[in-house]
């Protein structure tokens, strides 16, 4: 029980910087394209190390069923609508930024 | 030990805190939404940390409620706000 | 116990700055953003009011509604303020053309 519980520590522990540099991607980088790229790292591994790690230290398989639907929940929307800003940019002609 | 876990939310806010900014600053309307984006995800995050740091699981079926409901903001955006020219100054390009 | 004082400070710091942003703002989507965003705050603040019920119908009608229905409302507000605009130029040409003295009968 203790191995599990320090091992879901580790994995929320190691979640928390994707989030946080998604927020710092988000601030710093040059345009639309680069930053969906920050945003889904934050969305899809940060939450999903974060679910993992809380779903090892939860004590019933209910409590992990709904964890894992969270993060379905969030992957399918994360991962539909930045397609969708993405393609809608493409057609708007948005020039991907380059290196000057 | 449940401390811990509002130590990581306290974390998590503040980079929600630190994300306004590209509200405020974001030169496309695109950028703005992706901000309001990252904060459903790290609210479903913080809501999930304080379940556990608060022991109260109710808080689980938020999140849930939050992660059901994250793509509609963007997807509307998209399809009703941003897509077409017809509306031109709707998306907020310095013209 | 300090820490969630601290966490519910930032919280309500945030809460505050964001809504003198969204009434301060002058570009309409920008404001529907900040009230986006405002919603899934306030849901947090009634979590931490112990309200989880209330934060259940914020985070749905809040965050989760009414911000996909005022993008709606947006998008059609600038479609009918571009015809208002059309219209409004159609009758000032007429009036141009048609040099006053239809204005003088009417008068």
């Amino acid at each position: 029980m203790d191995i599990l519980h320090n091992a879901g520590m580790f994995f929320i522990i190691l979640g928390l910087p994707f989030f946080l540099s998604g927020t710092v991607g988000l601030l710093r980088f040059p345009d639309i394209f680069t930053r969906l790229h920050a945003l889904t790292k934050a969305d899809n591994v940060g939450l999903g190390l974060i679910i993992f790690g809380l779903a090892l230290q939860s004590d019933s398989w209910l409590m992990v069923a709904r964890l894992f639907l969270i993060w379905l929940l969030v992957l399918i929307a994360s991962s539909a609508s930045c397609h969708l800003v993405a393609r809608c940019a493409m057609q708007k002609k948005i020039q991907p930024w380059s290196r000057p | 030990m449940s401390r811990i876990y509002i130590f990581f939310a306290l974390i998590l806010l503040a980079a929600i805190a630190a994300g306004m900014v590209r509200i405020l600053r974001g030169p496309t309307a695109a950028d703005r939404m992706m901000v309001a984006q990252l904060f459903g995800t790290c609210g479903v995050a913080i809501l999930l940390l304080l379940a556990k740091g608060l022991d109260n699981m109710v808080l689980l079926d938020i999140a849930l409620v939050f992660s059901l409901l994250a793509a509609l903001a963007t997807m509307t955006f998209v399809r009703r706000t941003w897509q077409g020219n017809d509306g031109e100054g709707a998306d907020g390009y310095p013209s | 116990m300090t820490l969630i004082m601290l966490f519910d400070i930032l919280l309500v710091a945030t809460l505050l700055w964001l809504a003198w942003r969204l009434l301060a703002t002058e570009d309409i989507f920008k404001a529907v953003v900040l009230f986006i965003s405002f919603g899934l705050l306030m849901a947090l603040a009634w979590v931490r009011m112990r309200a989880p019920d209330v934060a259940l119908a914020e985070a749905a009608l809040g965050a989760g509604l009414t911000g996909p229905l005022f993008l709606s409302a947006l998008r059609r507000m600038e479609r009918i303020r571009k015809e208002e605009r059309r219209v409004d130029t159609d009758e000032d040409r007429d009036d141009d053309v048609k040099a006053g003295n239809k204005r003088k009968e009417t008068i």
